[in-house]
């Protein structure tokens, strides 16, 4: 009985205290509720660095702003899933992270076709996603000039940097007449290829494409591809594939002495860290051969953000042990330009967000970026090079011949003419 | 014929409390259910050939593919749903007439790979035929469109609209598929099922039967698909994968083959098993692998056949 | 025309790989009576054991494949003890349905073992580097998979065809009754026979890191492919499965080339096409 009574007591006096913290705590909570950012790129798999690289930039990004007092006085906090770099698990991932995570922000994605996938979601759910490495021009010329999905942004440059800044470096090399395409065989592959040919012939009209491989996705084997293109002893191989198949890929190449005949290889996101890492052991083989260049490169920044460059170089190595990848950078900056955009609008309201955020202008570890009212694309240059040792660094880098193009040069602007395919 | 009450205040309650999930539950949940709804339709056209024809289909997202996609290509020109869903399912049907007619001259495992190789083949299709399909990217932009009728418009971009379509569709179909093996037809497809060679003896054009289950099985796979398309407003070539061929295949095991609600038991299931690991670990699909693999060992009846035998109702024939 | 030979011979070269996946695929096909999905998730775990002792651990290359090979066959034991023992009686849906569950558990098992953890361990310095053929460099270490390709082909014939063992086997697979009336120890061949063909997985694999990047997805891929091989070849038709993966190697090579649009189709379509003409398969007896 007695017991009884205590517990009656004691159920009682929680009752009266959780309606009491519920009556006046609300205020005070909401005011410390954290930002949430919801975040998803591929975490497993042959591309799988990319993912880790990105939660690594936005948990280094996040935990810097936390220590200096937050975003409008709210820590922000993150939550990081697997997009498996499948569509219809990247919509899953952001309904669920909107709905019912309670998400304000979305950044990451890392395949084209979910980032494709995504765009028309954010505008039912009224979310934004600042993309950070999905490189389809569609998704800011399309779905966001075209098509008016406002809540689209993305700080990662698209394949303006893949295949326009390419055609103006090789443009330059007289003796490179005849290209061979080694292609990711999925529309980021395809239109890389398709806007190289197209920049290349204006510039360079006696240039000739003489044969194309398409790799699908998880290609198991790369030795037909490149025994294909070598029958038609091309001077210039054009490549797509990315991450861990861009290693096995050049694997491949090298064995079957691609790099003693041709001229030069351009490896478009060659200059990510996870490939640079991969072919360490044998960069003397490439016979100086190899070019590339990425969304961002470490050993490189415009010099009114040099020192920023360093300091988040440093920060980076520090809390991870590696050198930043371009995913890495991108989310980092695109969780501070989402600070900086929320403190201009002193609000988290995604209308108020998405004013604020077209035309801003943010220092970040890559440049200065802006980020273009009209397709909400950051505009930013990143230069091309030559894959090379230097002895300030334990990994190759891209750090010879570098070629940086003014943007006004090499992105596209609006109103985006059609390319042809 | 008698209604038998404990059957039907379930299943009122159960519709009732379909028809008050908007009110209860927020967006992602609405979006679940939908996503358990249109599983179960693609589930139940499945089941039909393999728990009551006893044909095992590794083909079938190819034709949930065919519905999604040409619903999303009407819906991109013309903005009306009724007209988008007809098509794909339509065209869904149709494709599954000619794949079906060369299929089920097969049985066993030859029918498998031929259902497999098809299916794969409307990948490969789907993926490189890219200015109809936008290949890899797949099409983006799908309007939610309004129903409309004549002297009626009614708005379904909210999903909570959209919702109540799709659950009149699915009450529909599901309630059309009951009435399929109920009837005479369904009686012949399980003789088909539990000996071709009595069933041919007896008269039955064994070969005429399966293909007309393939065909209602094909039309199920497209109305899911093109009820998809709406939905998620974007598709792309991983829906006619043969591992999304799987899905419904591992609903109605779970479910339980050889009952007819055994496959929507399954799709809530698959669908609700898959919600709940995904929230606690990365690492649902080790989940779904033992489920899979417990219940070809020890449960054949599935949930559904295996909570009937243990209630002493082992409802029709098979276990 | 040389560029065609080269291409033939890069073609030849994937041909191995299936072929080594394809001859398990069908042992314990003609054998066990069970089509194993599987089957291509060993062929990824001997490719991610091999990449760990070799490209992590540093192992001596022919030791890291041979230890794979006999890893991946103890896995292989413990799945035909503990799980398809159980399920030879059952029909063919069920048998499916328990292997695709096991493709699910390996798969997910790996991510949580390696992760993302990616890496092209370098060529064995013996393998490394190319012979001039048909006027271009060729790779020795392709010439090495193709060498090692026919040894397993003879290594076959003669194990199944000219021993004791093998005829004790087969002996098992058509009567099991009579095997086990003559004294033999049915449940145990049956498992010696499942060991060996997850080991010739395991070996394909193994043999492919140097060249190709593993990931999760690898199993998923390879199965499909093993199955248009071993169904145009014939199921549960060895010599079948060696002229189905020349055949997919071949088209795989030359679409590559020639018509790159078809890539993806063909094999399907020569896989259909066989089903419907002769479901038997190419080599398939009555």
């Amino acid at each position: 009985m007695k017991s009884n009574r205590r517990s009656f007591l004691a159920g009682a006096g929680a009752i009266g205290a959780s309606a009491y913290v519920s009556k006046y705590g609300f205020a005070w909570a909401q005011a410390n509720q954290p930002i949430k950012i919801g975040g998803q790129g591929a975490l497993s798999g042959a591309h799988a660095d990319y993912g880790r690289q990105m939660r690594m930039g936005a948990t280094l990004a996040i935990e810097q702003i936390n220590k200096a007092g937050g975003v409008l006085g709210r820590p922000l906090e993150l939550n990081f899933v697997d997009e498996e770099l499948k569509p219809a698990v990247a919509v899953r991932n952001v309904r669920q992270q909107v709905s019912d995570w309670g998400a304000h922000f979305l950044v990451g994605i890392d395949s084209s076709g979910s980032a494709m996938a995504v765009g028309p979601v954010l505008a039912e759910l009224n979310r934004i996603c600042i993309f950070t490495h999905a490189a389809t021009h569609r998704l800011t010329e399309e779905l966001c000039y075209k098509g008016n999905v406002r809540q689209i942004f993305r700080a990662s440059v698209p394949i303006y940097q893949d295949s326009i800044l390419a055609a103006y470096i090789f443009a330059k090399r007289p003796e490179i007449k005849r290209w061979a395409n080694i292609g990711a065989d999925y529309e980021y592959g395809r239109m890389s290829w398709a806007m190289f040919k197209h920049t290349l012939k204006k510039l360079r009209p006696d240039v000739e494409f003489v044969a194309d491989a398409w790799a699908p996705f998880q290609t198991l084997d790369f030795s037909g591809h490149v025994s294909a293109v070598m029958a038609a002893q091309p001077h210039g191989i054009f490549s797509t594939p990315w991450a861990g198949e861009a290693i096995g890929l050049l694997r491949t190449a090298l064995v079957m002495g691609v790099f003693e005949k041709a001229g030069v290889w351009w490896q478009a996101m060659g200059g990510s860290v996870d490939v640079l890492e991969g072919i360490a052991g044998q960069l003397d083989r490439f016979n100086n051969k190899l070019w590339g260049t990425g969304r961002y490169l470490f050993t490189w920044s415009e010099e009114k953000t040099q020192r920023l460059n360093t300091q988040f170089v440093e920060a980076f190595n520090v809390r991870w042990g590696r050198f930043p990848n371009y995913s890495a950078e991108c989310t980092y900056s695109a969780i501070y330009s989402i600070k900086m955009a929320c403190e201009k609008a002193k609000s988290i309201e995604t209308a108020n967000v998405i004013k604020a955020l077209e035309g801003m202008t943010i220092e970040t570890p890559a440049g200065v970026r802006t980020y273009r009212p009209e397709d909400h694309q950051a505009v930013y240059p990143v230069p091309g090079g030559r894959a090379v040792k230097l002895p300030e660094y334990p990994i190759p880098v891209i750090g010879a011949d570098l070629a940086v193009y003014p943007t006004k040069e090499y992105y596209r602007w609006p109103p985006f003419e059609a390319i042809p395919t | 014929m008698p209604i038998d009450w404990r059957i039907a205040i379930p299943l009122l309650l159960g519709v009732a409390a379909l028809f008050a999930v908007p009110l209860w539950f927020g967006n992602f949940g609405v979006y679940l259910v939908m996503q358990m709804m249109l599983l179960t339709l693609f589930a139940i056209g499945f089941n039909l050939l393999l728990g009551y024809t006893g044909l095992l289909s590794f083909g079938q997202a190819g034709f949930f593919a065919v519905g999604a996609y040409v619903c999303a290509l009407i819906l991109q020109q013309a903005p009306s749903l009724l007209l988008g869903v007809a098509g794909g399912i339509v065209a869904a049907g149709l494709t599954a007439l000619v794949l079906g007619y060369l299929s089920v001259k097969l049985t066993e495992i030859y029918f498998s790979m031929l259902t497999l190789s098809f299916g794969m083949m409307i990948y490969s299709l789907v993926w490189r035929w890219r200015e109809v399909t936008g290949g890899d990217d797949g099409l983006t932009d799908i309007p939610r469109a309004p129903l409309t009728l004549p002297g009626i418009r009614i708005d379904l971009s909210e999903l909570s609209h959209y919702y109540y379509f799709v659950l009149l569709a699915t009450l529909i179909a599901v309630w059309l598929m009951h009435r399929i093996v109920k009837s005479p037809l369904g009686l012949t497809f399980q003789a088909i099922r539990d000996s071709a060679v009595r069933a041919e003896f007896v008269g039955i054009p064994i070969r005429r039967f399966r293909l007309l289950a393939f065909v209602i099985a094909g039309l199920y796979a497209g109305l899911a698909g093109a009820l998809l398309a709406p939905l998620e407003r974007t598709i792309t070539p991983g829906y006619a994968h043969w591992t999304a061929s799987a899905e419904p295949i591992l609903a109605s095991l779970i479910g339980g083959l050889y009952v007819f609600a055994g496959p929507i038991i399954g799709a809530v299931l698959f669908i609700g098993i898959k919600e709940i690991v995904v929230r606690l670990t990365d690492h649902w699909m080790l989940v779904m692998g033992v489920v899979v693999i417990v219940i070809v060992l020890g449960f054949r009846g599935g949930v559904l056949g295996t909570l009937l035998r243990w209630t002493g109702r082992d409802a029709e024939g098979k276990s | 025309m040389e560029n065609y030979l080269y291409q033939g011979l890069i073609g030849l070269t994937y041909s191995m790989y299936l072929w080594l996946l394809a001859a398990g695929l069908t042992i314990a096909f003609g054998i066990l009576n069970i089509l194993n999905f599987s089957h291509g998730s060993l062929f990824m775990l001997g490719a991610y054991f091999a990449f760990t002792l070799y490209g992590v651990f540093g192992i001596n290359f022919w030791l890291a494949v041979l230890l794979s090979a006999l890893g991946v066959a103890l896995v292989g034991a413990v799945m035909e003890r503990f799980l398809f023992r159980r399920i030879y009686q059952l029909e063919l849906p069920f048998q499916l349905l328990l292997t695709y569950g096991l493709v699910l558990v390996l798969d997910d098992i790996v991510k949580i073992i390696w992760g993302g953890a990616f890496l092209v361990p370098p060529i064995p310095p013996l393998l490394d580097g190319a012979v001039p053929l048909f006027g271009r460099p060729f790779p020795i270490y392709n010439l090495f998979i193709l060498a090692v390709g026919a040894l397993v082909g003879i290594l076959l014939w003669i194990v199944f065809d000219k021993t004791w063992w093998g005829r004790m086997a087969r002996a098992a697979a058509w009567n099991r009754e009579m095997g086990a009336t003559l004294g033999m120890n049915v449940p145990r061949v049956f498992t010696f026979v499942f060991m060996f063909a997850a080991a010739l997985a395991a070996l394909g694999g193994a043999l492919g890191i140097p060249m190709r990047p593993v990931s999760p997805g690898l199993g998923i891929a390879m199965i499909v492919q093993a199955f248009i091989v071993t169904v145009i070849g014939g199921l549960g038709n060895l010599r079948g499965a060696f002229v189905g993966a020349i055949v997919v190697g071949m088209l795989t090579a030359y679409s590559t080339m020639l018509f790159p649009l078809f890539e993806l189709f063909l094999p399907y379509v020569v896989m259909a096409a066989v089903l419907m003409l002769r479901p038997q398969g190419l080599l398939g007896g009555r």
